[in-house]
């Protein structure tokens, strides 16, 4: 723990060519998404900049958010793990258990106070002081409290930690809640899913591993990176919602062509998430894509957005506000002035985006 | 007499606390108790939403064995609607399920059970030379040749097989060495590497270990695709009541599923067959048989006694549960209930659980004498049909409801209820399934399909690698641990073999993956009951719903973790943790890993603690797991 250097400093201390590491600052360039223009930056970062030490909490939780972790695929599990962050808590890898790990973990925590990351998956039960989650005998929410205080920032993983999650549903039962409801004062990052996409939980630390910051965040502190597009938006089905083509029950013709699936209760169009761009597996597939229509598991409260298979009522389409039924008339009625007004509501989205990006840079990672 | 506290253990999921009693002397564990810490209520959450939705909710119950609970929810769901899903959903669903399995065993064994066995501190003291010769002798000795049908077999060579070079075991050897130096240890900080245990296994074992740890580390993540294809993402796929969402089409590359996308599939089978016949299998063999051989066959607990089983993968679709044809259709007959196999066969007795039994009270039932919850009836058990989930939480036998020090074992303990098979605890697991299926073959109870003939024979050929009889290896820790990976490679080949099924159905013009006769809630029943079962990894699955008026009325999930990890029951006995860990013994009091690798051989989804006490119930150590407990 005394050699806490930077990526390259691991690099060379394991052994690593120059030439891989540069590799794996392309990989890393991809990943964040950035432009490969970027790639001296990037690589500056990682030969300077320090290895975040990270602390994983888990509360109200399936684990679904560790397994989806390690299903990175770019970088790999075994590559984050050993070389890229210093995984000093996670009570799903760590060898040990016991008294010798808790010393550890206690000296770690005081070490780093004030620069560790706290990974936290699972919501917060409140209820009757906590005691329907309880750790070490303890009410997670305590525990919770204590590590908070030395975290450098706190990464909420998973729609249970950022907003609470399915224990969270109606009627609460546990009066579960976020982490960032019961702790206040740390820069907080909200990385919502239920889970979320594997690239997206890795890309998040390698974002702080790299430029030493958080990422840039939305107002509801989500990276902006991955949660910037509505799934509607960069749906690989979008042009048949604009052509009023719609899948009407599970396994018509429609769901063999790959037609929308907004009347079959998509959540797509109010789903902020890197589904439709990213995917799942590096590009294998999301749920759209495998004929299923998106629960918006990203969203604050989706649970209670039920019974998912029942249409949203009014979606905003070009020029007007109609449901479903009346988007297939305007688009085969008006096809042709449909995709010209299309075409100018983007060059105006374009315009207002490169405006806002403009500013962003300003106090982006290089500033 | 000690009492020590391990709180939470790690490399399980959840949270789960145990207490412990052991004699120093013998290292006899003379009382066990075990608590789940944490009660989430989503069985109350699910009520009165629409049925077509649980699915989705209950699947959240757990995201390491994801898509068992969600299955086993559209199983109830159908069976209550008279819903008999297409040949295809019924052979996706399938593979997915094998595939969960596949994933999950080896995610268990080389992840979270690994580190109890081998230490990367003794890898350091290996010869890389003679690591690699001992890949080379460890695959000649332990590999299982046996096969499933295989129809269509596109796996021109093993793509994934070990390294058995000098080179590279001495890379991973200097990585290794490297971490250590460091000070970086990470994931590997803090374990009692210094345990006895450690010098079980020659160092090249552990070397030859941690490279596969780390091997399948990477490569774990391609045995899932087929939920990726199929669902759309995992963990947590995508389902739907009447079949799967993922419509066939070969006309149309923006179809779910077409020729591109099956191959992703087969190519995804072929892998895992690769790992569980090349890695997982010879791995889990060579450490068995040192282990049982230097006499390590004690933790059997419970699994000597009594086994409970569901049945699974059925061959074709079926009608319904409840009705009894979904038993009339498997391919993997464990549903029933197998007592005394410790005994020998002769004495094993076997008892059928099938179609109307999961609807009769006086045969499924959970009690809560032990549990933080209330009946409103005291001390009568209740069918999951009638289920109540109304906490009534005590506390602590000392300290107090927010900071314990001890649990009350003479009073309530837990979060979990226990589950009752005619009034009596039972062990679920692949381990069960394995005595129910044996037993049952071999009292000629049924004639063997192809999958459970292949069970008889992995068993066999491990009895005599072994050089023991079933009724002494398996009902074991190291028993418990080593079916998990004979079951790993059944089912990667019922994942082919279902795969092949769906192929040759295709060809025979059938694309139709979902029933939407009854998607409407109009064509419903005013009320309707159904029963949902599932061998998910960790074991026997049942979910019980009860539908009024389009919407849930009662819901109630019986896990396997509650079968096994159940508080004790005065009548009942105890439950599977409990019995296991009294039937282990412990070196050194102080670093219990004995009694965590029983626990693990479980794989369980819950985080637990340890507690030993000494003869007059005193304090002596206490053990923590989680790095923030002030004591």
């Amino acid at each position: 723990m005394e050699n806490r250097g930077s990526l390259w400093d691991l690099f060379q201390k394991r052994g690593l060519s120059r030439r891989s590491f540069l590799k794996t600052c392309v990989t890393v360039t991809g990943i964040l998404g950035l432009s490969p223009a970027m790639l001296p930056e990037v690589v500056a970062a990682a030969e300077n900049k320090a290895l975040p030490v990270v602390i994983w909490l888990h509360g109200h939780e399936c684990t679904g958010c560790d397994e989806s972790f390690i299903r990175s695929a770019s970088p790999l599990a075994s590559d984050v793990v050993l070389n890229m962050i210093s995984l000093e808590y996670s009570d799903t890898l760590a060898a040990a258990a016991g008294e010798p790990f808790e010393h550890h973990l206690k000296e770690v925590m005081q070490k780093y106070a004030g620069q560790y990351i706290l990974a936290v998956e699972g919501g917060v039960s409140t209820g009757e002081n906590g005691i329907h989650c309880m750790v070490g005998g303890r009410p997670f929410v305590t525990v919770l409290k204590e590590a908070a205080q030395g975290a450098a920032a706190i990464i909420e993983y998973g729609s249970c930690a950022a907003w609470g999650g399915i224990q969270a549903a109606k009627p609460n039962p546990t009066k579960s809640v976020a982490v960032s409801d019961v702790v206040s004062g740390k820069p907080i990052i909200k990385v919502p899913g239920c889970p979320p996409i594997p690239e997206v939980m890795t890309a998040v630390v390698m974002h702080y591993a790299l430029f030493g910051q958080i990422p840039p965040l939305d107002s509801q502190h989500r990276p902006k990176q991955f949660f910037g597009n509505r799934i509607h938006d960069t749906c690989y089905r979008r042009p048949f919602f604009d052509a009023g083509m719609f899948v009407e029950q599970f396994d018509d013709a429609g769901a063999k062509a790959g037609w929308c699936l907004y009347k079959m209760g998509c959540r797509g169009p109010v789903a902020y998430n890197s589904c439709g761009n990213m995917r799942w597996w590096n590009g294998l597939s999301y749920p759209i894509q495998s004929g299923a229509p998106c629960i918006a598991c990203g969203s604050n409260n989706f649970w209670d957005n039920d019974p998912f298979y029942v249409r949203l009522p009014n979606i905003p389409v070009p020029n007007t506000v109609a449901d479903a039924d009346k988007v297939g008339t305007i688009a085969t009625g008006a096809a042709v002035a449909g995709v010209v007004v299309h075409g100018a509501m983007s060059v105006a989205q374009r315009n207002k985006r490169q405006a806002k990006e403009q500013e962003d840079s300003v106090r982006g990672p290089q500033a | 007499m000690k009492r020590i506290v391990v709180d939470p253990v790690t490399r399980i999921e959840g949270h789960l606390r145990v207490e412990i009693k052991v004699d120093e002397t013998t290292g006899k564990v003379q009382d066990a108790l075990s608590s789940g810490t944490a009660w989430r209520g989503i069985e109350l959450i699910v009520k009165d939403r629409d049925p077509r939705d649980a699915w989705a909710f209950v699947q959240r119950i757990c995201g390491v064995c994801t898509t068992v609970h969600a299955l086993a929810s559209l199983r109830a769901v159908e069976d209550a609607l008279g819903i008999e899903i297409p040949k295809n959903a019924n052979y996706i669903r399938n593979i997915m399920a094998a595939s969960q399995n596949v994933h999950d065993h080896l995610v268990h064994f080389y992840h979270l059970h690994a580190l109890d066995w081998v230490s990367p501190v003794e890898a350091l003291k290996a010869d890389p030379a003679a690591t690699a010769a001992l890949q080379n002798a460890v695959l000649e000795k332990y590999r299982l040749p046996l096969t499933g049908p295989m129809d269509f077999d596109f796996d021109a060579y093993p793509k994934d097989f070990p390294k058995a070079t000098t080179l590279y075991f001495k890379a991973v050897q200097d990585k290794v060495k490297k971490i250590v130096e460091s000070g970086q240890l990470g994931i590997f900080a803090g374990q009692w590497w210094d345990h006895p245990d450690y010098q079980l296994l020659p160092p090249e074992v552990h070397l030859m270990a941690v490279a596969h740890y780390l091997n399948i580390l990477d490569r774990q993540r391609d045995v899932v695709v087929p939920h990726v294809i199929f669902g759309g993402k995992n963990p947590h796929p995508h389902y739907t009541v009447g079949g799967m969402p993922c419509s066939i089409s070969m006309n149309d590359m923006n179809a779910p599923i077409n020729s591109e996308r099956l191959a992703a599939v087969d190519t995804a089978i072929s892998m895992s067959l690769n790992l569980v016949n090349y890695f997982y299998l010879p791995d889990l063999l060579a450490i068995g048989e040192m282990y049982v051989k230097k006499g390590y066959v004690d933790g059997g607990g419970l699994a000597k006694e009594r086994v409970l089983g569901y049945g699974d993968f059925p061959d074709e679709s079926y009608s319904g549960i409840s009705n009894g044809d979904f038993h009339q259709k498997l391919l993997l007959r464990s549903n029933g209930v197998v007592e005394n196999f410790a005994k020998g066969l002769n004495e094993a007795v076997f008892h059928n659980l099938e179609g109307k039994d999961y609807a009769d009270p006086s045969i499924i039932s959970e009690g809560v004498e032990h549990s933080w919850y209330s009946y409103p009836e005291a001390g009568k058990d209740i069918h999951p049909w009638d289920g109540v989930t109304k906490p009534q939480f005590t506390g602590p036998k000392e300290g107090d409801k927010a900071n314990w020090k001890f649990l009350d074992e003479e009073g309530k303990y837990s979060w979990l209820k226990t589950p009752k098979w005619r009034g009596k605890t039972a062990e679920v697991g692949p381990l069960a399934r394995y005595i129910i299926i044996y037993t049952k073959v071999k009292k000629g109870v049924i004639q063997p399909t192809w999958a459970e003939k292949m069970v008889v024979d992995q068993i066999e050929a491990v009895s005599k690698v072994l050089g023991l009889p079933p009724e002494v290896w398996m009902p074991t820790m190291v028993g418990r641990t080593a079916v998990r990976g004979l079951e790993t490679q059944l089912y990667a080949y019922i994942s082919k073999y279902f795969f092949d099924k769906l192929v040759k159905n295709i060809r025979n013009g059938d694309t139709s993956v979902a029933n939407t006769a009854k998607w409407e809630p109009s064509t419903w029943p005013k009320e309707a009951k159904g029963v949902g079962l599932h061998e998910a990894p960790r074991g026997a699955l049942g979910h019980w719903v009860v539908i009024k008026d389009g919407k849930i009325a009662n819901y109630q999930a019986v896990v396997p973790t509650t079968w096994n990890a159940c508080p004790r029951d005065s009548k009942a006995g105890y439950g599977a943790y409990e019995a296991s860990m009294i039937d282990t013994k412990v070196k050194i009091a102080d670093k219990p890993i004995e009694v965590l690798k029983v626990i693990r051989s479980f794989d369980p989804c819950i985080a637990c603690a340890t507690h030993l006490y000494d003869a007059e119930g005193k304090q002596l150590g206490v053990i923590h797991t989680d790095p923030y407990f002030k004591g």
